[in-house]
């Protein structure tokens, strides 16, 4: 076992050669680059699931080693060890190792998909593509298996780098360079707060491990149980600022309230790249980093309870915006902020499990929806507009089975598996919000989002499957090949099984072990284990029930059920009807500020050119008067006084002898005062 | 480490040989005084100043020098203590006898047409001598004897041109300040002798208590030899010759007199501080930290000379401005001691003074060498020189940017260690003014390099020759300057272990 270890850094370095390989090489290859991503995400897949058994059947359970030491100093950190290291080193613990599986084997699924998408769709600029899905699954590996702080965001500013290239895939258009560029620098000012968190956190403690005994999470529990002072504040204090200010990164790129505008705009880049992005890569970077460091947010109930509440705020949010979009790809998009809500919620109020379960169901369920709708957007001829569509569902039986599960998992339909995970995160949520009333808050958020997420997610299902075709292309769909029905199998029965990893409700109703994940995740180093999680949360939030354990998981489980019926049913009823019509102007000034996504784009661009340009503006005017004057007057001045002393030197003799003796009885008469000498 | 013993007096070989040199040209001299044989002259300087040279770092490695304790041979006092050979007095032999090198080579072609040759060489070797000995003067005698060994040959040497007017007048100015600073110098001698009763270091600061009610006497005394120090480093207000002597002078003996002979008197300064009058015994005779003196200067001193050079439109002035200005950066080595250490200040000084050594070296040989050419005295003079020696104009660029101090040159790092020295004793204000006289200081030597690289020539000059010496010595020089950076490690740890020998 110890051996197979060895090859970890090749889980991320087959994506890279592939990068390199079609870059180089992409034009003179029979599939422009394809061949070699889809050989090299597979053998990351082998790898990864070859890592999953291992650290399954390992001894210790996880792998933890430095690579590489690129820099060490000595460190002026407040608590902690006196020299700092910067190195590059691999983790490899139950939850890296899952992530591993989920990110390779949804990149390699979309490389797949890719070759109907793309290559028979005759795109050009092929190579430039599989170049950059090659660079992303390479970062977002090395981001998932980083063992450090600094580590992880380097490859976390990697992975925004390919979204940027990749969502401005098409660049010939106006409108995706121009998402391209919001995405980038929407999540370029989350990463600011990222970065400052990171430099933080290694002046304090010393250290950026993420895990063993020299871990930052180790030093902060160690500094609050020592009651120190760090930078001035208490350190748990001090420790809710630092993990805040890595939160900022976080909530770039996991799209949460208020950094979330870049996502539906990212829409603009192939639809293959979206379900990379939403599924494994890019959005879910930011919640896998909160797990990632669990045990340091754990620390700080003011942080989880931020944590809980942004995610909660959010699900509802996009949630709601989500019920009046057009665009297939744009209701999906939504949807996916507001899944990422939940998944922050679950992590927000310590349900590790929960959050973690929900990421891995969602990566399946929404690839495969992403997936889905590139599938029909090539039946479809390239139309994305629902109101087109209509009536696919006996023309393409296989996408719409697939799309279908897909739709059943995001609404959280009993027994698919967007179901249990969701239905754990709001019985986490429940049970703490049971005692800390903001908690509450968020459940009830979360609750109501239910209700909303199973209607635009049957809506989308309505309008794209059933009824009649209300466009030609409609009635004459273009076929599609095995390429992308694969794919759309393979994750349609992972949407519909996952659920199966962790039966939390069935165990806690009728005491049958079916956690896997939940014992899989109790596994790892010592300190970032799911055992180790619940010890901290203990001290940080109680919990309580309704009645017994029992009553209150049957509750939470049927309010969230019935809420989803009830969408589902709304949607069913306006929609699954031959000829559907808009209901949007029933909702009057409301549906206004849904379609403007409440307005958060124009405030946003506000603060930009209301706000920060007229700053710049006055900056410069500042830099260019007073900067600029001051080092021209200081060179001016400078010029002069150089005139002046320049004369000192007149060339007689004896006018340097009376200087020299002036001078020196100066100096004389100033030391001689100061020193006493002529009392 | 050696198979065999040498005898003690053996450790001040490097200045015997040069004295040797020195009377060997002599004897060449009388017997044939109007001998042009350059080739032989040059050579023989070259080669004993070489030679103690190699002496000297023989010596620094096989652990003279260096106390017992950190596995050295031990330090070697002579004559009753009158001399002392430790790492400071080798570390400065080495800078003179390599400066030494570069001039005598260099001089070989600039000295060409020049009637008395061997008398040119031989004073050139007898000064060398004089700053040798200054290395390791250690009693108030020797220190005076050693100071007007290397000043009288110096004065002859600015005027050795005879024929030229300049060269005469710098002469006379230079005699003429000198004498006012030696009897200044001398009359602080006898105050420190009349208040302690002692001329040897160590007997002075062993019998600082007993000064007690002289402790203005002494104070007076202690200032006036900072009078004579501050003459022979060129530092304000006893500067004025300076700029005269280097402008009058053959531009290789500016490049001898700004370099080594500034570093003799900076280590005869730096001894005569540390060892007469160690900071905490001497403030509570004479009632105020010297040390303050030399912040004054410091600060004064490269302020004016950066100022000055600014606006300079002699090349050769400009250099001998700002060869006052460096003087101002080495003097912080003195302000920054302090009666819990200052090691690395004076460390850092001593290292500027090695850098300062190649680099000032080189600059003037540039000087030298266009005044060989006969192309002019000015900036625009210089005007696009680089088309026609595109050698020496790299060099020239690097000896101007090692100057300013830019990295990666070794003018950055000695001036770095400077700055960080000097705040680490905590002159914010010295270190301030450090750092605000080095970006003025860009100004003045970027004009150089701008002038000689970027501008076009105001007159057709002809072809220029390579006279094979003062190129060879340029080069090298600004080899030296380059390599300083790669073996900058071992030098700052030889200067440091210096520094902390003598400050103990």
């Amino acid at each position: 076992m110890e051996g197979l270890f060895d090859y970890a850094p090749a889980i991320a370095l087959f994506p890279l050669a592939a990068f390199v390989i079609a870059l180089a090489f992409g034009n003179y290859l029979p599939k422009k680059g394809a061949i070699p991503g889809i050989v090299a995400t597979g053998g990351s897949l082998a790898l990864s699931l070859a890592m999953l058994a291992a650290v399954a059947g390992g001894e210790e359970g996880y792998y933890h080693d430095t690579l590489y030491t690129w820099a060490a100093g000595d460190a002026a950190s407040e608590v902690g060890p006196e020299g700092i290291e910067f190195t590059f080193g691999i983790l490899i613990d139950p939850l890296a190792a899952l992530m591993l599986v989920i990110v390779s084997l949804i990149s390699f699924l979309v490389h797949v998909f890719s070759l109907g998408y793309m290559n028979d769709e005759g795109e050009t600029g092929l190579p430039r593509y599989y170049a950059g899905l090659g660079l992303f699954t390479f970062s977002m590996l090395a981001f998932v298996y980083a063992d450090n702080l600094l580590m992880a965001f380097m490859f976390f500013e990697l992975v925004g780098l390919c979204s940027f290239l990749l969502i401005g895939f098409w660049f010939r258009t106006r409108s995706a360079p121009s998402a391209a560029k919001k995405a980038f620098l929407v999540t370029r000012f989350g990463d600011y707060f990222f970065l400052i968190g990171v430099i933080a956190i290694a002046a304090t403690f010393g250290t950026l491990q993420f895990a063993g005994n020299d871990s930052f999470i180790a030093a902060a529990e160690a500094a609050i149980d020592g009651n120190e002072q760090l930078f001035g504040f208490g350190a748990e204090t001090w420790v809710t600022i630092t993990a805040l200010l890595v939160l900022g990164g976080v909530v770039g790129k996991s799209a949460q309230f208020p950094l979330h505008t870049w996502l539906p705009d990212a829409m603009e880049g192939p639809t293959t790249v979206s379900a990379l992005i939403h599924a494994a890569t890019m959005v879910a970077a930011g919640v896998y980093l909160v797990a990632r460091m669990f045990g340091y947010y754990a620390l700080s109930p003011t942080a989880l309870a931020i944590v809980a509440f942004v995610g909660g705020f959010t699900a509802l949010f996009a949630a709601t915006m989500g019920c009046v979009k057009d665009d297939v790809k744009q209701v999906l998009a939504y949807s996916t902020i507001s899944q990422y809500g939940y998944m922050m919620l679950g992590l927000g109020v310590g349900g590790y499990v929960a959050g973690v379960f929900h990421l891995m169901n969602h990566a399946f369920f929404k690839a495969l929806l992403f997936l889905g709708a590139g599938a029909v957007i090539i039946l479809m001829h390239h139309e994305q507009n629902m109101w087109k569509m209509g009536g696919l569902k006996d023309k393409a039986p296989v996408t719409y089975w697939t799309f279908v599960a897909g739709a059943l998992a995001l609404a959280g339909i009993i027994p698919f598996s967007g179901f249990w995970s969701k239905d754990e995160i709001l019985y986490d949520a429940l049970i703490v919000g049971l005692e800390e009333p903001l908690i509450l808050a968020a459940y009830a958020m979360g609750l109501v989002a239910v209700f909303f997420t199973g209607f635009y997610t049957f809506r989308m299902v309505f309008l794209t499957f059933h009824g009649k075709p209300r466009s030609e292309a409609a009635e004459d769909p273009h076929g599609v090949g095995w390429s992308i029905k694969l794919p759309l199998l393979t994750l349609g029965v992972l949407a519909v099984v996952a659920g199966i990893a962790n039966l939390a409700p069935v165990y806690k109703l009728t005491g049958i072990e079916l956690t896997f994940l939940e014992s899989w995740l109790e596994g790892g180093l010592e300190g970032t284990t799911y055992v180790a999680y619940t010890e901290l949360l203990g001290d940080v939030y109680d919990t309580g029930f309704i009645g017994t354990e029992s009553t209150t998981v049957l509750i939470a489980a049927g309010l969230s059920l019935a809420l989803a019926f009830s969408g589902a049913g709304v949607a069913w009823k306006l929609y699954n009807v031959p000829e559907p019509v808009r209901h949007t102007e029933k909702l009057g000034g409301a549906y206004d500020v849904l379609r403007s996504n409440y307005y958060q784009d124009e405030y946003q661009v506000w603060l930009a050119e209301g706000l920060t340009l007229p700053l710049a503006r006055a900056a410069d005017r500042f830099d260019q008067t007073v900067i600029d004057g001051t080092v021209d007057g200081v060179s001016t001045a400078s010029l002069f006084g150089s005139d002046r002393v320049k004369r000192i030197q007149t060339g007689i003799v004896t006018n340097y002898a009376a200087l020299l003796v002036t001078g020196f009885i100066v100096l004389l008469i100033v030391l001689g005062i100061l020193g006493g000498w002529f009392v | 480490m050696a198979v065999f013993e040498l005898p003690e007096w053996t450790a001040l070989a490097p200045a015997l040989i040069l004295v040797a040199t020195a009377l060997l040209l002599f004897v060449f001299d009388s017997i044939n005084p109007r001998t042009s044989n350059r080739s032989l002259l040059a050579g023989t300087s070259a080669i004993g100043s070489l030679t103690a040279l190699g002496v000297a770092v023989w010596f620094m490695l096989a652990g003279v020098g260096t106390p017992s304790v950190d596995g050295g041979r031990g330090v070697v006092e002579l004559f009753g203590g009158q001399f002392i050979v430790d790492q400071m007095a080798l570390f400065f032999m080495v800078v003179v006898a390599v400066v030494t090198a570069l001039v005598a080579v260099a001089s070989y072609d600039y000295m060409e047409d020049h009637a008395y040759q061997a008398e040119y060489y031989s004073l050139v070797m007898l000064a060398a001598t004089g700053m040798a000995t200054m290395a390791a003067a250690n009693s108030l005698v020797t220190i005076f004897i050693a100071l007007e060994l290397a000043s009288l040959p110096s004065y002859a040497l600015v005027s050795i041109l005879k024929n030229n007017r300049g060269s005469v007048e710098a002469g006379l100015k230079y005699f003429l300040i000198g004498a006012l600073s030696s009897a200044i110098f001398v009359y602080g001698v006898s105050l420190v002798y009349g208040a302690t009763g002692h001329l040897q270091l160590d007997a002075i600061a062993e019998n600082l208590e007993g000064a007690g009610e002289y402790g203005g006497l002494l104070g007076l005394g202690i200032l006036m030899m900072i009078g004579g120090f501050a003459f022979k480093t060129a530092s304000v207000p006893f500067h004025f010759w300076a700029p005269e002597a280097y402008e009058g002078a053959p531009a290789p003996i500016s490049a001898f007199l700004s370099s080594a002979s500034k570093a003799a008197g900076f280590v005869i300064a730096f001894r005569v501080f540390t060892t007469a009058f160690p900071i905490e015994a001497t403030t509570a005779v004479i009632g105020i930290d010297w040390s303050l003196a030399f912040v004054i200067l410091a600060i004064v001193t490269m302020t004016l000379g950066n100022f000055a050079a600014a606006t300079q439109d002699n090349v050769k002035r400009m250099l001998a401005y700002s060869s006052i200005g460096h003087a101002g950066y080495a003097l912080i080595g003195l302000a920054g001691l302090s009666a819990d250490g200052g090691q690395l200040v004076m460390g850092a000084a001593m290292m500027h003074l090695l850098v300062y050594g190649f680099m000032n070296t080189g600059a003037f040989l540039f000087v030298a060498l266009a005044e060989y050419w006969g192309v002019g005295r000015t900036f625009e003079d210089y005007n696009g020189l680089a088309t026609q020696a595109p050698v020496a104009c790299f060099a020239l660029g690097i000896f101007m940017f090692s100057l300013a101090g830019i990295p990666p040159l070794g003018g950055f790092f000695s001036k770095y260690f400077l700055f960080v020295g000097a705040i680490e004793a905590g002159m914010l204000v010295v270190a301030a003014a450090l750092v605000v006289n080095s970006a003025l200081s860009l100004y003045y030597y970027a004009r150089l390099v701008k002038a000689v690289w970027i501008e076009d020539p105001v007159a057709d000059r002809g072809t220029l020759s390579q006279p094979t010496g003062l190129y060879a010595a340029i080069v090298f020089a600004a080899v030296l300057t380059v390599v300083a950076l790669p073996v900058f490690g071992p030098i700052a740890d030889a200067a440091l272990d210096a520094a902390a020998v003598v400050i103990g």
